[in-house]
């Protein structure tokens, strides 16, 4: 699998693997301040509210809410060609913070601003598991 | 405070080169022609200018170490400022201030790009969050803004096709525009999604070209060649947390900060604007300036702008030079220069008549930095 995977991979730092190795264990998981409980995305190295570097990661429930969606097609990478048109959608997720996806497992013409959908996970290589989303 | 900002700085000199495909030429040959241009319109010699703002540009191009090596100046102030695809306006805005603060006397900005000859794609997406998602393109964010928004608001497709269409009636009028033939909203409407709900007609469309202004106090430009264009006012607003706080950043709600800013230096109101430029880089950003700049209400864009009424003639024509749709990406230069144009009546048939006063709004394609400037005649 890791041979054929066409897309672009999330790069991985040190202050992002925490999520994407909670992502590779189907888990989807975001830094929380442990001071004023703010929580944030994508991670970085202090609590973007109070400044804090007292944070944990921490279990998100996965549920959210369609912000807005958008539907390419026209092709920037060729390991999207066979994908158009794919959707790549905004989710703001239960706990607050906005994440970049896609929604799968739905028509993009069925997709709605406001629409309830959870999480789901794609292994994209044996390193690299996807967060995706669902109609919830 | 800010009120003492208000008619203290203005534009003395434009050069504006050919817009297009200019191949054979760097971006930094282009913006040291649109240099040459802004001198010998304003009168000014090169020995005169001691303030070089660059705006950097696709390639690495840009730099104003090389930029001033190749004028042969070594001026007061030398600097460039980044500010994504504001970064001209707010040169210009700087350039205001040292002016004003005896650091320089004459300042110019340039700016010059051959993006469309090196063929920049614009490609790219954030490498953590976006791109393997198959996100790319800053388009994505004002696709993003504008499903939205027809959420929101119910606002159609129909209706933003509206900016295409009027902006294609002014390139008509506009010598340098590059995409003059008759658009009509069944063409736009039919025509292909790039990202939808955004059609290939509300992307700009990528030019080569250079842009030069010339900032200076209006006392000073009293002995210069052209009458000068005042400056009245400046407004500034940075979403700099983006999605993290979608309305003010995706929604582009933090122009209402620029928007008190500018009118509170200016001290005028969108009531009395003759002419509204909007920096474009998609067609949805002309709706979010009309309502978060206070010329019609939350939501109410996409009825604000139909039946004529940002067209030359109408209530409040909008982006007279045709916008980034039509006449040429220029990261907003093209608006600016376009108002100053007007302002001194040089606009032939698209001249808005007897217009005084001007603003131009500016954003980057990320919708994060946000600026505006009032313009008018002296």
């Amino acid at each position: 699998m890791a041979g054929t995977y066409s897309k672009p991979l999330p790069q991985i730092d040190e202050v992002n693997r925490p999520f994407w190795e909670a992502a590779r264990r189907r888990e989807l998981y975001l830094q929380r301040c442990k001071d004023c409980r703010h929580v944030w995305y994508p991670a970085g190295t202090n609590c973007p509210k109070c400044l804090s570097t007292n944070f944990e990661w921490t279990a998100m429930s996965g549920r959210g809410t369609v912000w807005s969606f958008i539907v390419y097609h026209h092709c920037w990478h060729p390991g999207f060609q066979k994908d158009i048109p794919y959707n790549v959608a905004m989710i703001q997720l239960e706990e607050g913070p906005i994440v970049i996806t896609n929604i799968v497992n739905v028509p993009n013409d069925s997709v709605k601003v406001g629409m309830p959908v959870k999480v789901v996970f794609e292994p994209a290589t044996e390193q690299v598991t996807l967060f995706k989303f669902t109609p919830a | 405070m800010l009120r003492d900002m208000r008619d203290k700085a203005c534009i003395a000199g434009l050069g504006q080169t050919k817009q297009g495909k200019l191949p054979g030429l760097s971006a930094d040959e282009i913006a040291i022609w649109a240099f040459k241009l802004a001198l010998e319109d304003s009168g000014l010699r090169k020995e005169q200018i001691d303030g070089l703002m660059t705006q950097q540009s696709y390639g690495g191009a840009g730099d104003t170490l090389k930029i001033g090596r190749e004028l042969g100046i070594n001026p007061k102030i030398g600097t460039s400022v980044i500010a994504t695809g504001a970064a001209g306006a707010a040169m210009v805005h700087y350039a205001a201030m040292v002016v004003n603060a005896g650091m320089a006397n004459y300042v110019a900005v340039v700016y010059g790009t051959n993006q469309a000859t090196n063929r920049n794609r614009f490609a790219t997406g954030d490498p953590e969050s976006a791109s393997p998602f198959g996100m790319f393109n800053p388009g994505a964010f004002a696709a993003m803004n504008f499903r939205r928004r027809m959420a929101l608001y119910g606002t159609t497709e129909r209706q933003l096709g509206a900016v295409a269409v009027t902006q294609r009636k002014h390139a008509q009028m506009n010598p340098i525009a590059v995409l003059k033939d008759p658009l009509t909203i069944e063409d736009y409407l039919s025509s292909r999604y790039v990202i939808a709900p955004l059609h290939v007609y509300d992307f700009c469309h990528i030019t080569d070209g250079g842009h030069c202004v010339i900032v200076t106090t209006p006392e000073r430009a009293r002995d210069l060649k052209q009458p000068p264009v005042i400056i009245m006012g400046m407004g500034r607003s940075d979403a700099l947390q983006g999605l993290a706080t979608p309305d003010e950043a995706l929604m582009q709600r933090i122009q209402r900060q620029s928007a008190t800013m500018v009118y509170e230096m200016s001290g005028v109101q969108p009531d009395d604007i003759d002419a509204l430029y909007v920096q474009d880089a998609y067609t949805p950003a002309v709706l979010s300036a009309l309502e978060n700049y206070g010329f019609c209400r939350e939501g109410e864009a996409g009825e604000f702008i139909q039946a004529g009424r940002i067209e030359l003639g109408g209530e409040l024509p909008v982006n007279l030079n045709g916008g980034q749709s039509s006449e040429t990406y220029m990261v907003g230069w093209g608006h600016t220069a376009d108002a100053i144009r007007q302002l001194r009546g040089a606009c032939g048939p698209r001249q808005v008549k007897g217009a005084e006063i001007i603003q131009c709004t500016y954003s980057g394609g990320l919708f994060d930095h946000t600026l505006s400037t009032i313009f008018r005649r002296p």
